[in-house]
């Protein structure tokens, strides 16, 4: 389900202008560049960087629990083009990661996670792979020092939330 | 009189990552042997976990990201070599992480309060490399033209340099994030013609396959029709999972078009390969990692059975 009520949210907006990057949201004059550049926008009218910035300076925290912010490439497309250098994509992810525990995070998504917390790894290793590796007589990789990222990681509490959460988008499309 | 030169060999810290090794170990081999004619050894470090991954993982706890990274980087900075992964996935998350770490104090203190946990520290100041910094900056053109014995005349090759690869540019040092050149000069340098072709820099659509998966396709159906158009005989790239998208699964891909098509995606490593005389090092892999074949390719250059 999408709200599409505003929820006005000063904290999240707080947080997003301590983010990395975060400040340059300010920047933002809302000339549509990043609209006219993206290629889902192309393909997807609903699917709207200029809005979603809006969004966010208004401090409307409802773009967190859309689906649709996970569709966003990465591929910086927006950021090239736009006059201020807002670091578009790096300020979507932090909507991203503002949905997780209310699940709006794709199935795939947390799976790699938990792979790369508890292996190091965004994949699952096999004997046969190994075996691959040896046959055309590349170096053995060895198991990644996890208990290390563990340790790292402990006071920020990420495995933990990774494996309470739950993805909404375990069934059907369109939901 | 003449000046006995001893050429040194250039050591780089090889960042493996999870899919190239794994998954598509085609890609380490052929540009592992390519390198070595070049004098360029890569040295794993077993320190090194999942970079982690670019495109879904920020999203999940963009925090994370940047102290796993950073752990990354902090195991790179403790040899002397420059580094250099061959995913540009990898190469992504280790320049931005680097990046950030030299220009934000305020993350870098929060990662580094976190490393010292584990009695470690990063900076920012290890030097992090695609392949692309090794050949064409490093290497040069003209060392990789002297090693070329078999030209591939004839062949039109299109670049798909993935977006990851190339942005953002303050971090990446690359030379253009709209219409960089580094590839077009390596299809050169091969004897082949690359081809120009519309939205060369567009995405392969890979990254939102797992959230929507028909607009994913339809991306990487409309790349490879521009590229087909321009009349290319073949793609070549870089990253891994743009050729899992472009290669692995283009027959899904092309069920979003109306047309049919047929359009071989070679690795880098396998190009230069293929130019270095290396032939059954690639062509002993190819039935395995790839789907569409490259046996037209070969005809054309003159290696075919």
């Amino acid at each position: 389900m999408t709200d599409h009520g505003i929820s006005s949210d000063l904290e999240f907006r707080k947080w997003i202008l301590l983010q990395p990057e975060g400040k340059t949201l300010l920047r933002c004059y809302q000339c549509g560049r990043c609209t006219a550049a993206c290629p889902i926008a192309m393909i997807d009218e609903s699917f709207n960087p200029r809005l979603f910035l809006e969004k966010l300076i208004l401090a409307d925290e409802s773009l967190a629990q859309e689906r649709l912010i996970w569709t966003c490439l990465t591929c910086e497309q927006c950021e090239v083009r736009c006059p201020e250098h807002v670091k578009i994509p790096e300020i979507l992810v932090l909507a991203k990661v503002r949905g997780l525990l209310s699940g709006n995070t794709p199935q795939t998504a947390l799976d790699r996670a938990r792979a790369i917390l508890s292996e190091g790894r965004t994949i699952l290793v096999s004997e046969p792979m190994h075996k691959t590796r040896e046959k055309m007589g590349l170096p053995s990789l060895g198991p990644p020092p996890v208990a290390q990222l563990g340790k790292i990681l402990k006071e920020l509490g990420t495995v933990e939330r990774v494996e309470s959460v739950e993805s909404r988008y375990g069934g059907a499309e369109g939901e | 009189m003449e000046v006995l030169r001893v050429s040194k060999s250039i050591e780089y810290t090889y960042f493996p990552g999870c899919t190239i090794p794994f998954r598509l170990p085609h890609f380490e081999l052929t540009m592992r042997e390519v390198l070595n004619r070049l004098n360029v050894e890569l040295v794993t470090d077993e320190g090194h976990t999942c970079c982690p991954e670019p495109t879904t993982f920020p999203g999940v706890d963009i925090e994370a990201w940047f102290t796993i990274g950073a752990r990354n980087i902090a195991v790179s900075e403790a040899s002397s070599r420059d580094t250099v992964a061959l995913c540009s996935g990898c190469f992504h998350t280790l320049s931005v992480v680097k990046h950030t770490l030299k220009t934000d104090s305020d993350i870098r203190e929060r990662v580094n309060k976190r490393l010292k946990n584990a009695g470690m520290q990063a900076t920012g100041e290890v030097t992090v490399k695609n392949i692309l910094h090794v050949l064409h900056e490093d290497v040069g053109l003209d060392q990789i033209a002297k090693k070329i014995t078999h030209p591939l005349k004839g062949l039109s090759i299109a670049s798909h340099y993935g977006c990851h690869l190339v942005r953002p540019i303050e971090a990446t040092y690359m030379d253009d994030a709209e219409n960089p050149q580094w590839m077009e000069d390596l299809i050169r340098v091969v004897g082949a013609e690359p081809v120009e072709y519309k939205d060369k820099m567009a995405c392969c659509g890979a990254p939102i396959g797992p959230s929507d998966e028909s607009k994913s396709f339809k991306l990487t159906a409309q790349k490879l029709q521009k590229i087909s158009d321009a009349g290319a005989d073949a793609i070549v790239l870089i990253c891994p999972t743009c050729y899992t998208q472009l290669e692995m699964q283009q027959r899904k891909a092309i069920e979003y078009l109306d047309t049919e098509l047929n359009m071989p995606v070679l690795y880098l490593g396998e190009m230069l390969a293929l130019a270095m005389g290396l032939t059954d090092l690639v062509v002993s892999n190819s039935r395995r990692y790839h789907r569409v074949k490259i046996e037209p390719l070969l005809e054309k250059i003159g290696v075919g059975e």
